[in-house]
């Protein structure tokens, strides 16, 4: 079975204290570390798990710059068997359309069983290439798949709905299979595991292999756009303690205690 | 723009709250453009749905298939593009549910439509429609623009375009020929799968403590349990601690988990996301510990601590047990 994984390279900003780049477009970055998406994390990790059980190659695919090969490295010691870097500076600033667009061309040549990807990046939240994806391959997809089989040439996979309410699904293979988070236990990756493939190129692919060209990636190509970002007012909402540990746990308490909670 | 359509969701023969969400933002943005607005069903029954459709919809355009009874997006694709396919200048809106997240992407392509996802708001600059959305863990506001395009697509946040009803619209269903009659679909659906239950019910829980992403990678779950103890209280979470495996799934509150109502729902270190935020909304008093200032949880909140869980929670278990002596 070939299987094909997208990965995608974005700043972790879960944790981080944001703001904003001047154009007002943009956050700053230069301070924020790097990360696979944890999405996609789980997407790779599946992808590892349906080579193991059925058989198969899984190729790991990124839109990502020059630092992001770490991330591919990464892939590889996760179980995929080969990683292509797509990159060109011109693709700074693309949305969900151009990344499945430059996706989309690279796989077209290539034959596969299921494309794995995670349903949603953590920075744009857009959830767009998946299905896009899909889409422009003439393959059928599903987002927020949980749970995956193959039978008979066919996926049959569970989705979740709202309110703890699941979907089971049958789907024709090849189709793009994006999945949700916690639907396995990515592995953990050790130094040693990183060191034994260390030698396994991870060959670039620019534009012209794709048959594109600059204006047709990037903000040029891209079908919605940024106009501004600005951070939603502090404060607005919660009334915030102030104080040490001790007095804010102390006020905390008295609040549980006025609510008769006590 | 010229046409506002209106995606109706229903699910096991019901109406969605989705769709009178989308609709409530058809109406605000109809005027400012001198749109007409249309609602779009695509379902096996359409008659029982349609009655209450037309009451608030001057206009419903039906496809109707046994295929349609549960959300199929390879089903619903070939239906929108058959009412779509020819036409431009309209948006077409739906809510950002589960199933139109699977359905958006590939609609877009296929009818070849801007498509903005999980939009909050909506803004109009220079006569061009923008939208507001959530980005880099929805801490971050966005102006979107859709570039001028003459067909676009936008998928809207839940809880975010309150819905008045009117009754008065009186509208007409336009029943269109299914596409699907001699097309073998892809997809098809199988069956509802309800999640397993637990030894806890979150659901009707007085108190909840609930804990998320800001407990670290290792942490001791024993505190948080102690402290949901101490205020005689269940112990509940955000995804990410179900995703580690660290309590089962029947903890999670959410829209994709459970939705509660407590009395007091103590959330730490839990940022907020959208999906979280829309499982309390029945709570009355939410307080809320982050050490992330900007958490999108202390806008949803009525008291908040800008802290580190690690230090208030030991701390604050003690002025409890202080207090109850």
């Amino acid at each position: 079975m070939k299987i094909i994984t997208c990965m995608k390279w974005i700043p972790d900003t879960s944790e981080a204290e944001l703001s904003i780049a001047s154009g007002g477009k943009d956050i700053k970055k230069d301070d924020l570390d790097y990360d696979l998406n944890d999405w996609d994390r789980f997407a790779i990790e599946e992808a590892v798990q349906l080579k193991e059980k059925y058989d198969g190659e899984v190729t790991a695919i990124s839109v990502a710059p020059e630092d992001a090969e770490e991330m591919l490295r990464e892939c590889l010691a996760r179980g995929a068997d080969e990683a292509f870097q797509i990159w060109n500076d011109a693709f700074e600033g693309s949305d969900g359309f151009v990344i499945a667009r430059a996706l989309a061309e690279f796989i077209r040549k290539r034959p596969f069983d299921i494309i794995v990807t995670g349903t949603l990046a953590e920075d744009d939240g857009g959830g767009q290439v998946g299905g896009m994806l899909g889409a422009m391959l003439g393959v059928p997809s599903a987002t927020l798949v949980s749970r995956i089989e193959i039978a008979d040439g066919k996926a049959r996979f569970r989705r979740e709905l709202e309110g703890g309410l699941y979907e089971n699904i049958e789907m024709e293979l090849p189709a793009v299979i994006s999945v949700a988070t916690g639907l396995n236990e990515p592995r953990f990756v050790s130094i040693r595991a990183v060191r034994k493939v260390a030698s396994i190129d991870i060959p670039t692919v620019d534009l012209d292999e794709l048959g594109l060209d600059e204006s047709q990636v990037g903000h040029s190509g891209s079908r919605i756009s940024v106009e501004k970002v600005f951070l939603p007012p502090e404060g607005e909402g919660a009334e915030i303690i102030k104080g040490s540990t001790e007095e804010a746990a102390a006020r905390l308490a008295e609040i549980l205690k006025e609510k008769g909670v006590l | 723009m010229k046409n506002i359509y209106v995606l109706a969701e229903h699910r096991k023969g019901t109406l969605r709250d989705t769709t009178w969400e989308a609709l409530a933002a058809a109406r605000t943005l109809a005027p400012q453009f001198g749109a007409e607005i249309t609602c779009i069903l695509l379902s096996n029954d359409a008659s029982t749905i349609s009655d209450r459709l037309v009451q608030e919809f001057s206009k419903v355009i039906a496809i109707e298939d046994p295929s349609l009874e549960t959300f199929n997006s390879d089903a619903c694709i070939k239906c929108l593009v058959s009412i779509l396919g020819d036409k431009s200048d309209y948006l077409l809106l739906m809510g950002n549910s589960n199933s139109v997240i699977e359905l958006a992407p590939g609609l877009s392509i296929t009818l070849d439509a801007a498509l903005a996802t999980d939009c909050f708001g909506f803004d109009v600059v220079d006569g061009a429609l923008c939208a507001l959305r959530q980005i880099y863990s929805y801490k971050v506001n966005a102006l979107v623009s859709f570039k001028g395009a003459a067909k676009m697509v936008a998928t809207l946040r839940s809880g975010s375009f309150p819905f008045t009803p009117t009754a008065q619209a009186g509208g007409s269903v336009e029943k269109m020929e299914s596409p699907l009659k001699s097309e073998k679909l892809r997809k098809v659906f199988v069956s509802y799968e309800e999640a397993e239950k637990g030894d806890v019910d979150i659901s009707t829980a007085e108190i909840i403590v609930s804990v998320g992403r800001g407990i670290g990678d290792e942490p001791d779950m024993d505190v948080y349990q102690s402290l949901a103890d101490t205020v005689g209280g269940v112990l509940a979470c955000s995804r990410p601690i179900v995703d580690k495996n660290l309590l089962p799934k029947y903890h999670q509150v959410g829209t994709s988990g459970i939705e509660v109502k407590p009395k007091i729902y103590l959330a730490l270190g839990i940022s907020g996301a959208f999906q979280h935020v829309g499982g309390i909304k029945g709570s009355p008093l939410i307080i809320a510990v982050n050490k992330d200032a900007r958490a999108p949880i202390f806008r949803v909140a009525q008291y908040g601590v800008v802290a580190d869980i690690n230090d208030m929670v030991p701390a604050l278990e003690e002025k409890i047990k202080e207090i109850k002596g």
